[in-house]
């Protein structure tokens, strides 16, 4: 259903304003936002599709956290055009809250009350009623797996869980558009698995999700798309997969006899880098180098144990992004 | 704004730091100080003409005013910046709940711990009344000013709190309003009419001491009938504190007029008085201060207060 509607929605157009909401959860176009001498927002594009999870990278002092700010209503933006679930954050605050999830980087909960009642009172401020808030609430509680801490005091949880909760009261609502900053920080591997988990299936329920995070490795697993933002303004808007393909990276190969190897890396002209137990330095190479050298290698002979990319895309490229910088 | 929101607002306020303090033992040690000091008051009036009530009473309200303006300040001085400093006004703002609800709902969760204080100096009150020699209106109207005045402290506070990025200059400031409530129109006033000089200079600057909480709760408390002398002249009524206050003050405000109760009958109009001006004024500044807070927690905001980082 939502696919037959995308292919109707108008694209956005620079310079001409033609949006529909059906497509994109969040648009922002040449946002500027400066705080006395300083410029944190220097004309930002972003977009953030329905249905797909959209990461918003870049270095601290890049603007990721005052673009949320702007985003989720509580920031005015000096210039440019913001649209959040179809609505403009300026005119029709209100609209949007009822629309939009935002979970801040730093933040603080209500120590003394439940977890159930603090998110009961959030609900309450969303004039959930009575049967609808109890459902959501139950739902909340089991998709941050929270539920055996329902009736204890918001204090005793540790940071991860008042980081789950955090993003429960912020879907309380059924947003379709949520906006979370830097919401892995402070989860340990198995709640930051859960998370992914849980932007998946919200992505997929067709909900507009942006993460900003530092975390690359992890945000190449929870992003369908990515945003470079740096000094304020946007430098890349990319689909995560082209990334990986378009993107020139290290790579590593380890094979069972490393002299065979080496031998055969010669013969095909690789400059080999150092090698160590992991495994041998390869030259940087698009994916597709990459599988071409990996068959040639094979077909020379050589048993290959690991042949992979060193690091992430997303972290090569971002490293690519701040060098630019110096 | 809606009556749902406020009272969410004051719900969830109320929650949060009854579960915060020792409020058994904050309000045990309220009631412990006003009984000790009725019974030494009231042990003190023994032997003194006329019905006790009416000095127990005046005495009684004005000691309740002093530690109200006391208590008051620390209600709400850090209800918006505290919330802030905590992290969790950002998600308050997010939220359905208007400004002006937060707002209104912050100072009538503080104002309501106050009107709790109040309440509880009411048994002493009626140990006041059943001493005898108070009229109802009276009662009724010293306990509603005292209310009111509770209600423009918080108020103060609250804007205070609002406009000022930390809890800690808020509460300062807020303790140095109350000063210059009380002390400061004194002060000036007293100040002022020592420059012009002259037999007149009060009734230049009466003005001056109109916002004073004490002016204002003393002149506003509705006059007893009068008793009677030896002779059988109309006299007031002897040990009204209350009374006496608000009758030097309107005198100040015209001292050609002597005394009210004065053998021959004079032909000078009685002086206005002097409580509606400074109990509007003082009204007007709490209102103003609960529009300033609403404003300075409407979002999205264009300027924040230096040093303020939105969340």
């Amino acid at each position: 259903m939502r696919i037959a509607v995308r292919r109707y929605a108008v694209s956005i157009v620079r310079g001409g304003w033609a949006v529909t909401d059906t497509e994109y959860g969040v648009v922002a176009r040449g946002v500027t936002r400066g705080f006395g001498p300083v410029q944190a927002l220097r004309g930002l594009d972003l977009t953030v599709p329905y249905g797909q999870v959209t990461a918003l990278v870049g270095p601290n002092g890049a603007g990721k956290t005052t673009l949320l700010l702007i985003l989720a209503t509580l920031l005015r933006p000096d210039f440019g055009e913001v649209r959040v679930a179809g609505l403009d954050p300026v005119h029709d605050p209100s609209g949007v809250r009822s629309r939009m999830g935002w979970m801040p980087d730093v933040f603080g909960v209500y120590e003394q009350l439940t977890v159930r009642e603090y998110l009961a009172f959030f609900a309450a401020a969303y004039r959930l009623d009575g049967a609808v808030s109890n459902q959501r609430i139950s739902d909340a509680l089991l998709r941050t797996h929270l539920f055996e801490y329902a009736n204890r005091p918001v204090h005793i949880l540790s940071r991860g869980q008042k980081q789950r909760l955090a993003l429960g009261r912020a879907m309380l609502h059924e947003p379709a558009v949520l906006l979370l900053d830097e919401p892995a920080s402070g989860l340990d591997p198995r709640s930051r698995v859960e998370l992914r988990d849980l932007l998946r299936a919200l992505a997929a329920a067709g909900v507009a999700v942006l993460v900003s995070s530092h975390i690359l490795s992890e945000l190449e697993e929870i992003a369908d798309r990515v945003v470079f933002v740096n000094e304020g303004r946007t430098v890349d808007e990319q689909d995560i997969h082209q990334l990986a393909a378009n993107h020139m990276s290290q790579w590593r190969v380890r094979a069972a006899d490393p002299d065979a190897l080496r031998a055969a890396l010669e013969q095909r002209g690789v400059t080999a880098g150092a090698s160590s137990g992991a495994g041998t330095e390869l030259p940087a190479m698009t994916e597709d180098a990459a599988a071409e050298l990996l068959a040639g290698l094979i077909s020379d002979g050589v048993r290959v144990v690991a042949f992979g990319p060193v690091g992430s895309h997303l972290e090569t490229a971002y490293l690519a992004m701040t060098q630019e910088r110096r | 704004m809606s009556l749902y929101g406020v009272m969410l607002v004051v719900r969830q306020e109320f929650r949060v730091r009854l579960r915060t303090g020792r409020w058994r033992w904050l309000l045990g040690s309220w009631v412990a100080v006003l009984l000790l000091f009725t019974a030494l008051l009231d042990l003190s009036l023994t032997g003194a003409t006329g019905p006790r009530g009416v000095p127990l009473f005046g005495g009684l309200m004005l000691f309740v005013l002093a530690l109200v303006l006391i208590i008051s300040p620390a209600l709400t001085a850090q209800s918006v910046n505290g919330d802030r400093e905590r992290g969790t006004l950002a998600t308050l703002q997010v939220t359905r709940l208007t400004a002006t609800e937060i707002a209104v709902g912050k100072l009538l969760a503080g104002w309501g711990v106050g009107l709790v204080a109040l309440a509880l100096a009411l048994p002493f009150v009626g140990w006041s009344i059943v001493e005898g020699g108070m009229t109802v209106l009276r009662t009724f109207v010293v306990l509603l000013v005292v209310a009111l005045l509770i209600g423009v402290v918080c108020a103060i506070s609250l804007g205070l709190s609002a406009l000022l990025a930390r809890s800690i200059t808020s509460a300062l400031l807020s303790y140095l309003a109350v000063f210059a409530l009380t002390v400061g129109t004194a002060v000036t006033f007293g100040l002022s009419a020592g420059v012009i000089g002259g037999d007149r200079a009060t009734a230049k600057v009466w003005w001056m001491l109109a916002p004073n909480p004490f002016v204002v709760l003393a002149d506003a408390t509705p006059k007893l009938p009068p008793a009677f002398d030896i002779q059988g002249h109309e006299i007031p009524q002897p040990g009204d504190p209350l009374g006496e206050l608000g009758r030097s003050v309107r005198q100040l405000r015209d001292p050609d007029y002597y005394d009210e109760y004065a053998d021959e009958p004079q032909h000078h109009p009685n002086p206005g008085p002097v409580w509606p001006y400074g109990l509007t004024f003082d009204l007007l500044v709490g209102a103003g201060a609960v529009w300033l807070t609403a404003r300075q927690l409407r979002t999205p905001a264009a300027r924040l207060p230096r040093g303020i980082r939105v969340a």
